[in-house]
């Protein structure tokens, strides 16, 4: 196989959008902690599980936001970009 | 944008599409649902309330039960016990009312004893007395006027002489009440000369008499603290006294 | 019944090792009796696959796609829950049955979590919550079923494997692709749940390479779904604020509350408003990227193992993505309706929190 821009342009994009989703690694520390955070709370204090659980699950979202945006960068990457 | 597959018109479908998906679910389902839920919990808690009531009206009835038992078994305990009452204070009645007849009955037994007795005592002092005047006339041989005798014999009877009481003559007596004993129940003239005398001598109140054949004859009158002894036994114990 | 229990056990167990046993048979050359049917990789598209090339209602660069056809399937199943739900209610019963009685057990918990959270709001924020959990859910489980993402049009000239003809119905021509690539392979789309697939096929044009076109794809993997939904519920979000604030809804954004008076605290107090306007705009890109996300990687996830190990294994990864489907579309509504609640909560507190 021979060097040629378009297939260089292809591993760039590939190696990028691979790149790109190592900021996910953030969003799952993040959600762990979130949640073995709120299993805690949830066993010393079971009669306040329903309001950790809505809390909890808001605290991921907001840590997934940040997966999320690597997602869109990685797909723009991909699909839109060059 | 194209390559991430967004384009406007499609977009804008579905937001229509969800405006009409919010529309059917709002109106078809939450709606429904929501009145069921809230018909449901209505239920519940109207059970609930309904079971409370129904507690509350079987506690109610068993506290009136109880009092109501309590109440009959207070009435039951007053009554046995007012029976009880009734029953002792009727028999108390009927035995005091017994043992006042029977001391009534038992009183004018003796009273009627005492008369009976006094009236042979009277009897036999007359015969005494005959017998006694009969028996001196043949020892002394010589027949006495018999009414001197008489009184001769009723001064020692009754220790009275010529309407005094012998024992008293020279007696300083005071007190409130007198007890004369004569051996031989006195006539009634006799008690009065008697009760007279006392009375002026000693300043006693009241008077009784009373009979104790063992004196023989004579009196004896116990006038508070002080015993004038007039009996013939005292002074035939004196005599005897003086003899050895 | 307890003798009923253990025979159904053992029926549920013979039935899973025969279709493991079926798998075996159909994908590998164990013991040499196998077919060993060389499992295929699908191309994986990021928007909807176009089904035909004229445009719909005449609106230009609107065409027909396999998600458009998802998003009318979700509708469906919606609306036929929605009818269930309706006719039970309406027969006066005082509990649902079956899948109407699922869905009211599932409204119950949503209610009673909306309550919790949005209090005296729950009649506005409620209906909201309800619908998006049920439609992205019903979304997110059609895609599960056999044959959504394998039946579909043979796209000729563009793709990797040759098209072989299995019969025809009603002049219809059944074709399949197959990886030739190997030696003697007989291969069929891949099919992650060790179904053989057929594919509809139009054309018969005898091209280097074919791939298919499926007619049914689940509408979540597309993401003019999701922003929609997304932009749906910020909208409301701000409807929802404005509905229970005012105009006093709009200094969360534009705080000069406390701007001349304390000068530090009120510029960072209106920069903090300015930040809670970008943080708008990112809920619905978080929001939109989130569903389409998981929902897109899923399906990959379910392709990439079903061409891996096509039996047996796919079932585990179809568990996950049954939880993955509610999870998320539970996640979706959650969302929103904390987002909505937050909004009808005055910032009055909070401003006194600062200073």
């Amino acid at each position: 196989m021979e060097f040629s821009v378009e297939a260089a342009t292809i591993l760039g994009k590939l190696i990028g959008a691979g790149l790109a989703m190592i900021g996910a690694i953030g969003a799952g520390a993040g959600i762990g902690i979130v949640t073995s955070g709120a299993v805690q709370a949830m066993g010393r204090n079971p009669d306040a599980a329903g309001n950790i659980q809505t809390n909890m699950i808001l605290g991921i979202a907001f840590a997934e936001a940040v997966a999320i945006y690597c997602l869109v960068v990685a797909l723009l990457i991909l699909f839109v970009v060059g | 944008m194209e390559a991430l597959g967004l384009n406007l018109p499609f977009l804008l479908v579905q937001i229509v599409n969800l405006l009409i998906v919010y529309t059917v679910v709002a109106k078809w389902v939450v709606g429904p649902v929501g009145k069921m839920l809230e018909q449901r919990r209505e239920t519940i808690a109207q059970g609930m309330e309904d079971a409370r009531v129904a507690g509350e009206a079987r506690a109610n009835a068993e506290e009136e039960a109880a009092k109501i038992k309590a109440e009959a078994q207070a009435e039951a305990s007053q009554i046995v016990s007012d029976a009880t009452e009734r029953a002792r204070s009727a028999g108390a009645e009927v035995k005091s009312a017994a043992e006042a007849e029977a001391a009534t009955a038992k009183d004018k037994a003796l009273a009627g004893i005492e008369a009976e007795r006094n009236q042979m005592l009277g009897d036999l002092r007359g015969q005494v007395a005959a017998l006694a005047i009969a028996g001196a006339q043949k020892l002394v041989g010589e027949a006495l006027d018999e009414k001197k005798q008489h009184a001769l014999l009723n001064d020692f009877f009754a220790g009275v002489k010529d309407g005094s009481v012998i024992v008293l003559a020279d007696a300083d007596l005071s007190g409130d009440s007198a007890e004369v004993t004569s051996a031989l129940p006195l006539t009634d003239a006799e008690q009065v000369t008697v009760k007279k005398d006392v009375l002026a001598k000693s300043g006693a109140e009241a008077v009784s008499f009373l009979v104790d054949p063992s004196i023989l004859g004579g009196l004896v009158i116990k006038v508070g603290d002080k015993v004038m002894d007039g009996s013939v036994a005292g002074k035939l114990e004196g005599l005897r006294a003086n003899m050895r | 019944m307890s003798e009923q229990k253990p025979k159904n056990k053992v029926w549920a167990r013979w039935v899973v090792l025969g279709a493991i046993l079926l798998g075996a048979f159909l994908f590998t050359g164990f013991f040499g009796i196998g077919l060993n049917i060389k499992p295929i990789m699908p191309e994986v598209f990021l928007p909807g696959e176009v089904l035909s090339d004229k445009p719909l209602f005449g609106i230009e660069g609107f065409f027909m796609t396999n998600t458009f056809v998802g998003m009318i399937g979700a509708d469906i199943a919606v609306f036929l829950i929605a009818l269930g739900v309706y006719r039970g209610v309406k027969s006066g019963k005082m509990a649902l049955s079956g899948v109407s009685g699922a869905v009211e057990a599932l409204l119950e918990a949503l209610q009673n979590m909306t309550e919790g959270t949005a209090g005296k709001w729950t009649k506005v924020i409620f209906p909201w919550f309800a619908t998006i959990t049920l439609l992205v859910l019903s979304a997110n489980w059609l895609g599960l079923l056999p044959g959504v993402e394998t039946i579909g049009l043979i796209h000729e000239g563009h793709g990797e494997y040759a098209v072989r003809d299995l019969g025809s119905i009603g002049g219809m021509k059944i074709q399949t692709i197959w990886d030739e690539s190997g030696e003697e392979a007989h291969m069929e789309e891949a099919s992650t749940d060790a179904h053989a697939e057929e594919t509809h096929a139009e054309e018969d044009a005898h091209h280097a390479g074919a791939s298919v076109v499926p007619f049914f794809r689940p509408v979540s993997t597309d993401l003019n779904f999701t922003f929609a939904l997304a932009l749906v519920a910020v909208v409301m979000v701000q409807v929802v604020g404005f509905r229970a604030l005012g105009w006093s809804y709009l200094t969360k954004f534009w705080n000069t509350k406390h701007f001349f008076d304390k000068p530090i605290f009120g510029f960072i107090d209106f920069g903090v408003g300015l930040l809670e306007l970008v943080s708008e705009l990112s809920k619905v890109l978080s929001f939109a990227f989130r569903l389409f996300g998981n929902l897109f990687a899923g399906a990959v996830l379910i392709f990439v193992m079903g061409s891996l190990v096509p039996f047996f294994v796919p079932a585990m990864f179809y568990m996950l993505e049954l939880f993955v489907g509610m999870i998320q579309a539970i996640v979706f509504g959650m969302l929103t309706m904390t987002f909505m609640a937050q909004a009808t909560q005055s910032h009055g507190d909070h401003d006194e929190a600062h200073a």
